[in-house]
């Protein structure tokens, strides 16, 4: 060995001392895992029975085929859709506004992010309640003015409102005050001379605000996929899937199928289908990341 | 942080007070399945106290230690507390076995539990499972055999309820012992019957209730309960745009397919045959789903709850079914009342049982089996399934029991306790395609979904479901036949 | 108050006010109705058409659903699993960022290793859990302190931001700091450390707010009330009173609820700062 590796070593030891236990904690609770639960996807096997019968790709075969499958697809879409748009749009407008030089606007800002760190599993029974057709607020509200509460229970559109809106009321917060630090950011001497240059209000949002927010809009967008796509308490406790799977997305369609009805085939299944449209996200995220220069 | 401390010493003050309140909104779970925690904030508090300890009696020549029996269950509330006691006496009585009850959420969670500790090989030793989970650990080869070891605890199979220990019954052998079993039963308000002038009893027929319903939701809807004693006179509110209803549906997760399974043998039909034969789609089958659609859809005297229970006791529905399993919670809660049935005709009658029994899993040590069988011999023996079918509103499963001068006696005090035994004798057990196939209770409830919230044509759903239930059956039936041939 | 020399407060100021009062209504009006709600008497819960504001406001729910189900067991629980496992994130997070920026070790090495966290990112909690369970019972760890904590003691994110954040500072204070002769372990603790506090701040956050709030996998890994945690105490008390007692239901939220609203309130501007700070950084 000679002097230069020396050195060489005790850095990659160093190295591998710093990070062994937490990458081999990653790695034995999220890859072992997940190459398990592809395995399974080969397989028709209840978990306990001794009867473990591998059948290939019959289960992709069956479960693509299968209209429940694509009914939750669509589900996962419209939610996850609906919530990020709407986090999107109301973080931004709730940062626009508390971006002014208004007093209290701290204090807001606060009141504001406070759902974010909230359980899910208590907003979700505190809007249970709210929406709840019979005894609700929201019942209590309409009836001021003779308006009938629609059933948030029976009624498969307003099922996936409910659980869109109480999403979108705990996760705004939390993009709000991303989009409030990315204003913070924007260099003041370009609002200055687009003003010189007679740019009106909307010119200056258009072209000068919402450019140099973009990486913060991206992030924004990012998280707020991977929360809608990933949540689970919420629609738990709130619809349990119902009504006829109208609420019924993906991770819990995978918790219903590998904990409730254990079936560990279609589990495995959906943990792929999972797992790729998570890559996929993945890697758009870094192109775009990328070309904005972001991340 | 000072601050803090008082506030929780408040509460904890405040605990001892509160105490009464807690047992009057524990007692209100009533729907047809039994969810939920028992109340464990003072175990210490509710143990029978040492004198009152019988002097042990068997012959342990060894130097005993305790033997700790884990049981896993799903009974919460009102059922809870009855459980609790259940095993605290059993605990009290003897001193070489000692059950921790652990409870583990509904039906489904529990079920859900013991498939991940099967596959961890730390299960419980004595489980509760339900009508529709038990088969599939039995199956799975989880489930301990128990003729011999019921023989070797003296206990008298041939005293269980024919029908209810043969449903556990698989090659000749016991795997799930009758605990808390029941049968859906006819729930009316009787405040609401008279006041529509109606007889007080339930509708002979599904056509009667039909004809009656007019008269019934023209009833104002009452204010709703009042704690104290003195406010008896109900109050009309003002909410124009509730109606009163003359029958609630549950939902898949309440358990849906249960009650239906008697309406689809009302109409003649049958989910399926004991082969496995899916026969849901057949003409009487898409009847009985026409008939729950119209209820709803087209003659809109029955509508989907949220919560059966809460909505019947809070007097926004006049009739329901539901499990024998919620009658105490009825009973106690209710602030009127309560009648029941037997289930409403349409050309013949048609009643399942249902409900839960007590399992041992398999692969235990001996003592072990022994000292789980020890509880469970003392839980369905004639005084513990009279004491927790007095408690509960379960099915007592001891014919001594059924035919004791002590159930007798409360059968005369308790009508609707008799009602419910008294349907026992016309039930039957329930068609394969609930209860043998993993999941086709659900399965049957979703599809029940479609067609009564969804508004589907019921041809199309059933023969969706048909088609479901095969894919799913296929594995236990395969798996079946390898086990029994 | 000398109010002639305020500025005069101009119409879009006004409405920009308004707006600012209905965005607090609309946040804070659930919250409030779920506080209120848990000190109406069930009569009053169930009155049609109902009240906002308590009538004869009771405290007989809190001692009710305290009683319900053991809620001191559960926040005891809830306590330790989140103040061990965020620790432990943080730490493996910053000694792994650390390395991952700073040793001379081979390009491949550190390539693999960060590839690796990026990988996991992709990986959803969710889809993990059912083979988890069987690993941490296979290690009689199932209903145990260490079952509920070891998949949640590191975190890829985590490691993720920490190590964008730490390519962002400037190399030059490292390496003087090497060539004054500090070690590896002295650099890290107290050179980067005191450096990377904001985004440090912003994992620790991060870390408590999920493991306060997780459902699934406690919900699952947990079969006593020795080992159960808040949110699955919540549900669990949720079950009991079914949808009899809202009244209790929502003073059993507010148990949850009120740790982390008044955690927030006492460290709201560093929180915020923090989140932004490590978002806006990473």
């Amino acid at each position: 060995m000679n002097r230069r590796q020396i050195p060489l070593l005790r850095e990659s030891l160093t190295l591998v001392g710093f990070v062994i236990l937490n990458i081999t904690l990653i790695c034995a609770f999220t890859f072992y895992p997940l190459i398990q639960g592809i395995q399974l996807s080969l397989y028709q096997w209840d978990f306990i029975s001794p009867f473990k019968i591998f059948v290939g790709a019959r289960n992709y075969v069956r479960m693509f085929g299968d209209r429940t499958f694509w009914q939750i697809m669509r589900n996962t879409f419209v939610f996850t859709f609906s919530t990020v748009s709407l986090t999107v749009l109301c973080a931004f407008g709730l940062a626009l506004l508390l971006s002014l030089p208004l007093r209290g606007r701290e204090w807001t800002r606060g009141v504001v992010f406070l759902p974010t760190l909230l359980s899910g599993a208590a907003i979700a029974l505190v809007f249970n309640y709210i929406l709840d057709d019979r005894y609700g607020m929201l019942t209590q509200f309409l009836h001021i003015f003779n308006i009938k509460s629609p059933s948030f229970y029976t009624d498969p559109f307003w099922a996936m409102a409910g659980i869109v809106v109480t999403m979108v009321w705990k996760q705004a917060g939390y993009g709000a005050v991303i989009l409030i630090a990315g204003l913070q950011g924007i260099d003041h001497t370009l609002y200055e001379a687009a003003a010189i240059d007679g740019a009106g209000r909307r010119a200056r949002l258009w072209y000068i605000t919402i450019p140099s927010l973009a990486p913060m809009l991206l992030f924004v967008v990012v998280t707020g996929i991977l929360g809608a796509f990933q949540s689970f308490d919420i629609i738990k406790v709130m619809t349990n899937g119902g009504p006829i799977n109208a609420t019924n997305v993906l991770v819990y369609n995978l918790y219903e199928r590998g904990f409730v009805n254990f079936e560990a085939g279609p589990a495995g299944v959906l943990t792929v289908v999972i797992f790729v449209i998570m890559l996929v996200l993945t890697i758009l995220q870094l192109q775009v990341g990328a070309r904005n220069n972001a991340v | 942080m000072d601050a803090k401390l008082n506030r929780r010493q408040f509460l904890r003050a405040m605990a001892v007070v509160g105490g009464s309140t807690l047992i009057v909104a524990c007692g209100a779970q009533a729907t047809s399945q039994p969810t939920a925690e028992p109340t464990a904030a003072a175990p210490a508090a509710t143990e029978a106290p040492a004198a009152t300890v019988a002097p042990t009696v068997v012959m342990e020549p060894t130097k005993t230690s305790v033997i700790d029996v884990t049981y896993w269950g799903s009974f919460s509330g009102g059922l809870g507390e009855a459980e609790k006691a259940m095993v605290d006496s059993f605990n009290a009585s003897q001193s070489n076995v000692k059950v921790n009850y652990q409870f583990q959420g509904n039906y489904e969670e529990t079920a859900q539990k013991l498939t991940a500790a099967l596959q961890a090989k730390q299960t419980p030793d004595i489980s509760l499972l339900s009508d529709v989970w038990w088969f599939k650990f039995y199956v799975a080869g989880a489930l301990q055999p128990v003729k011999d070891l019921m023989a070797a605890a003296k206990v008298d199979t041939t005293d269980y309820v024919d029908s209810l220990i043969n449903e556990g019954t698989r090659k000749g052998d016991i795997h799930w012992t009758p605990f808390a079993r029941s049968t859906p039963l006819f729930y009316y308000n009787k405040d609401m019957f008279a006041a529509a002038g109606l007889p007080d009893r339930g509708p002979k027929t599904w056509a009667e209730l039909a004809e009656w319903a007019p008269k019934l939701m023209k009833l104002p809807i009452m204010a709703q309960p009042t704690p104290d004693a003195a406010a008896t006179t109900p109050v009309p509110t003002i909410a124009p745009d509730t109606k009163l209803m003359a029958f609630a549906h549950p939902n898949s997760a309440s358990y849906v397919a249960w009650l239906f399974q008697g309406v689809i043998w009302q109409h003649g039909g049958h989910y399926s045959d004991p082969d496995f034969t899916i026969r849901i789609q057949e003409e009487n089958g898409v009847r009985a789903g026409k008939f729950y659609q119209d209820s709803v859809l087209k003659d809109k005297w029955a509508y989907n709850a949220k919560d059966i229970g809460a909505d019947f006791l809070n007097g926004l529905t006049a009739t329901t079914m539901a499990s024998t399993g919620g009658l105490k919670g009825f009973e106690k809660n209710a602030k009127f009342k309560v009648g029941t049935a037997f289930l409403p005709e349409v050309d013949q009658f048609g009643c399942p049982t249902g409900g839960a029994g007590l399992a041992i899993l398999a692969g235990l040590p001996a003592e072990k089996q022994q000292a789980a069988m020890q509880y469970i011999a003392y839980a369905t023996s004639p005084e513990g399934t009279t004491t927790w079918s007095q408690a509960t509103g379960y099915m007592p499963v001891r014919k001594s029991a059924v035919e004791s001068d002590v159930m007798k006696q409360y059968f005369a005090a308790s009508p609707n306790a008799k009602t419910a035994v008294d349907q026992l004798a016309k039930t039957q057990p329930q068609d394969s395609a609930r209860v043998f196939i993993p999941g086709g209770d659900q399965i049957i409830g979703k599809g029940l979904e479609r067609i009564m919230i969804g508004a589907e044509d019921v041809a199309t759903v059933w023969a969706d479901v048909k088609m479901t239930l095969e894919e799913t059956g296929a594995p236990i039936k395969e798996a079946m036949k390898a086990i029994e041939g | 108050m000398p109010s002639n020399t305020r500025p005069r407060i101009s119409l879009p100021q006004i409405l920009a006010y308004i707006a600012m009062a209905i965005v607090i209504i609309l946040v804070g009006l659930p919250l409030i109705w779920m506080l209120f709600a848990s000190f109406k008497q069930t009569d009053e819960i169930y009155r049609m058409p109902g009240t906002f504001f308590p009538e004869q406001p009771t405290l007989m729910n809190y001692p009710a659903a305290w009683n319900a189900v053991p809620f001191g067991r559960y926040f005891a629980n809830s306590v330790i699993t989140t103040v061990v496992a965020t620790a432990s994130k943080m730490i493996l997070a910053l000694f792994c960022a650390y390395a991952l920026v700073y040793t001379k070790a081979p390009k491949w090495l550190k390539d693999g290793a960060f590839l690796l966290i990026v990988a996991a990112l992709m990986v959803p909690g969710q889809v993990v859990i059912v083979p988890n369970y069987v690993t941490m019972s296979m290690l009689h760890w199932a209903d145990s302190y260490q079952g509920i904590i070891l998949p949640n003691a590191a975190t890829a994110f985590g490691t993720f931001l920490l190590r964008q954040y730490c390519l962002g500072l400037p190399y030059e204070v490292v390496e003087a700091a090497e060539i004054d002769g500090a070690s590896h372990w002295q650099r890290l603790w107290l050179v980067i450390m005191p450096m990377a506090q904001p985004a440090l701040v912003t994992v620790g956050l991060f870390a408590v707010v999920s493991e306060w709030n997780d459902f699934l996998w406690p919900l699952i890994i947990t079969n006593t009330n020795e080992m159960r945690t808040l949110p699955i105490g919540l549900y669990r008390l949720y079950q009991t009173e079914g949808l009899q007692n809202w009244g209790i239901i929502m003073a059993g939220t507010v148990f949850v609820v009120a740790p982390i609203v008044l955690l927030f309130v006492r460290s709201q501007k560093f929180i915020i700062e923090g989140i932004a700070a490590g978002a806006v950084r990473g």
